[in-house]
């Protein structure tokens, strides 16, 4: 397999992070936490970014890296991710709305369920479209529903529970395997955020290990202290390389892709809880203050680390495709 | 990013499945499978040197060499895919790396003319070499080394004991790492000989490792007398002389390490069904995740390689080795605790004649030789995150 990034990739990660980092400041990022409408002139800038979705996932994943770096807020996940893979595995064309989809039932669990409920609906309050999923399976999309938040660590990641119409119009079936591609490409994708922040947790601690100086000496010269970045280090190289292995997996619908979704996502929920444990361990007391910007990254780490499947979970699914 | 290389390569692929499906021994296909897989310095067998002979003489050796030297000129993207290829069906090339992957390299950058001369015959295995490098005092602070060389006239006389050298006892040469001036600092005062080993002087005893094998030896050195144009490169200048393996397959050490550490997740897999244990939740999740390291492991290893092969420093390799031997160590113990009572057992069928708690010692050592997993998480700290030295 060749890691190597085409010149148009290496552009596209190159002016993804250039734009992320300027338009989506810590700032912005408190900001969204008291109005979600924060991130709203942000939204207009990326709608255009949404295309990506319907290019290779390794593409769409070299953005979500860069978006996980800087705690993206708002519903380009849900969008691009979620919602366009799946309108476009109906045939059928996103257009440029912002969308969502609902596909966990009351158990939390993204797998089809027949419950009256959807739980765990990214962004449902402030996307203009929702594509449902239903037994069969069958997909129907409908405009916003009323939807009750469920309000996550990190309150930039915006979770919604939702009542399923009694009986709503235009039910179409989807074939499993398409059903199957797009929670895979949008669980490598949120994958792909989730080494961006566990990388950017990586960075923070090392920068801080250089600069802080106790007894007399920077401590990052401690080996401790050393050997802990050392092992964050790895966890975040190894996640990173699982993730786009996965994503090249999918893209070449290689009968190793399940296996390597679920990898890619315990691989980078591996990393990201170690980068959140270890970096305010490494960080000391300020790490722990609302006003030092690691808790925003903490409460992100562990937010995607429950969202679509946790680590556990991707590997017990793991286990059964190895064991039977 | 893409999982297929070019037809060319896929080509090239073939070329050495059909090599390897024509001449292969059977010993050498069945290593995998052998408890005793990692060598027994005591002995060479004849299938081994025959095998590593045919290799060099069909240029299959060292793929990126010359066909002079056991190669074919291959790219470096050919010379990954050839040591795929090996590990996949994770068949040995030589069971003495030293001459081939460490010699070989070293004088051919650093060695006059009379010296280059032994690198066909190292490369083949006709001569079986062995490198002073560990002594008691000097583990992972080599550059402590005290083995002395007084120059004396066109000679040296060398003093002092070497350890942990594996193939000492069947060794024909040494490459062995010597101090020569003991007034300067430690990396300033090292030179590289090669010397006979059935110089008068050296006396070599066997050392029985933790599995029980004898692997490697104590090397003594008394008054041994080395003429002075066995000097590799320049006096004082061993240091540089450290590189440790071929450059051009720095890229794909890991794939051996990677590829066993595969195998041995779904080996667990079958150890897990025969103890009827693939039912219970906390041994599923266990295999799942030592797969999912080994997986997400191999895929790091062909990220570097991308980076190696286009020349750019690859931090991924760093990594690679502290991991893999980690994983393997890991993967080993946990094939033990699925045998429950038969995990201690020695060499009973019930426990796959020992395979489990051999590797799992076994694999103690790739935690320790060449650079402990501590010394690599300081390069990785120190190196790759730019910290502080301590």
């Amino acid at each position: 397999m060749d890691f190597t990034l085409t010149d148009d990739q290496q552009l596209l990660r190159d002016s993804a992070r250039t734009l992320l980092t300027k338009e989506c400041p810590e700032a912005l990022v408190r900001a969204c936490w008291e109005d979600p409408a924060a991130a709203d002139p942000l939204w207009a800038h990326l709608a255009g970014w949404c295309e990506l979705s319907d290019g290779p996932l390794v593409d769409l994943c070299l953005f979500m890296e860069e978006a996980g770096a800087v705690l993206l807020p708002g519903p380009f996940f849900a969008t691009a991710a979620l919602y366009r893979p799946l309108v476009r595995a109906l045939g059928d064309d996103p257009g440029d709305a912002a969308g969502t989809v609902a596909l966990a039932g009351a158990s939390g669990e993204w797998t089809v369920s027949a419950d009256a409920v959807r739980t765990f609906v990214l962004d449902a309050d402030r996307v203009s479209r929702v594509a449902v999923v239903a037994p069969g399976p069958s997909v129907f999309v409908t405009d916003r529903l009323p939807a009750a938040e469920v309000e996550l660590l990190d309150r930039t990641v915006r979770a919604f529970e939702l009542e399923v119409p009694a009986s709503p119009a235009g039910v179409r079936p989807i074939d499993v395997e398409a059903l199957a591609r797009v929670v895979d490409g949008a669980t490598v994708a949120l994958a792909a955020s989730m080494v961006g922040t566990a990388r950017r947790m990586l960075e923070m601690s090392v920068d801080y290990a250089k600069e802080r100086v106790q007894f007399d000496v920077p401590i990052g010269s401690f080996q401790a202290v050393q050997h802990k970045l050392a092992d964050m280090a790895l966890d975040v190289e190894r996640a990173t390389a699982a993730v786009y292995y996965a994503a090249m997996a999918l893209d070449a619908t290689d009968a190793d892709r399940h296996r390597a979704v679920h990898a890619a996502k315990a691989a980078a929920g591996d990393a990201v809880r170690r980068a959140a444990k270890d970096g305010i361990q490494v960080h000391g007391g300020i790490g722990y203050t609302w006003e030092h910007p690691l808790h925003l990254f903490i409460r992100r780490a562990y937010t995607t680390e429950h969202l679509l499947g946790t680590t556990s979970w991707h590997l017990d699914r793991l286990a059964d495709l190895l064991l039977g | 990013m893409r999982l297929a290389w070019n037809a060319e390569d896929e080509a090239f692929r073939q070329e050495l499945v059909e090599f390897v499906d024509a001449h292969c021994p059977p010993e050498a296909l069945a290593w995998g499978s052998a408890p005793e897989a990692d060598g027994d310095g005591h002995i060479l067998p004849a299938w081994a040197r025959a095998w590593q002979a045919a290799l060099f003489d069909h240029g299959w050796m060292i793929p990126a060499y010359p066909p002079e030297l056991g190669g074919r000129n291959a790219t470096p993207v050919q010379t990954l895919i050839y040591l795929e290829e090996l590990a996949r069906r994770d068949i040995p090339r030589s069971l003495h790396f030293p001459g081939y992957a460490i010699v070989a390299p070293s004088l051919l950058e650093y060695g006059n003319d009379e010296q280059k001369a032994l690198v066909p015959a190292a490369i083949r295995g006709d001569t079986v070499w062995c490198i002073g490098m560990s002594e008691p005092g000097a583990g992972s602070d080599l550059a402590g080394l005290s083995t002395r060389a007084v120059l004396d006239g066109d000679r040296f006389v060398v003093n002092g004991q070497k350890v942990w050298t594996s193939y000492a006892m069947i060794a024909q040469q040494c490459m062995c790492y010597v101090r020569t001036d003991p007034d300067v600092a430690k990396h300033k005062g090292i030179s590289v000989l090669v010397i006979p080993m059935d110089s008068p002087g050296i006396e070599v005893r066997p050392l029985r490792h933790i599995t029980g094998a004898e692997e490697f030896a104590e090397v003594f050195f008394t008054d041994v007398e080395v003429p002075v144009a066995n000097l590799v490169g320049e006096l004082h200048g061993g240091w540089r002389i450290t590189t440790g393996s071929l450059a051009h397959e720095r890229g794909g050490l890991w794939v051996q390490g990677v590829a066993r550490a595969r195998h041995a997740a779904e080996l667990l897999g079958v150890v897990a069904a025969d103890r009827g244990l693939a039912a219970d939740a906390g041994v599923r999740r266990a295999i799942a995740d030592a797969y999912q390291r080994a997986s997400s492991l191999r895929a790091l290893g062909y990220k570097g390689f991308a980076g190696f092969a286009q020349g750019q420093a690859a931090p991924e390799h760093s990594f690679m080795k502290l991991a893999h031997s980690e994983l393997q160590n890991d993967l080993y113990e946990l094939g033990m605790e699925l045998l429950g009572p038969f995990g201690a057992a020695v060499s009973d069928e019930r426990a796959d004649g020992g395979l489990w708690w051999r590797r799992f010692f076994t694999t103690f050592a790739s935690k320790i030789a060449g650079g402990t997993s501590e010394i690599q998480r300081n390069i990785i700290a120190q190196r790759v995150l730019g910290l502080p030295r301590g």
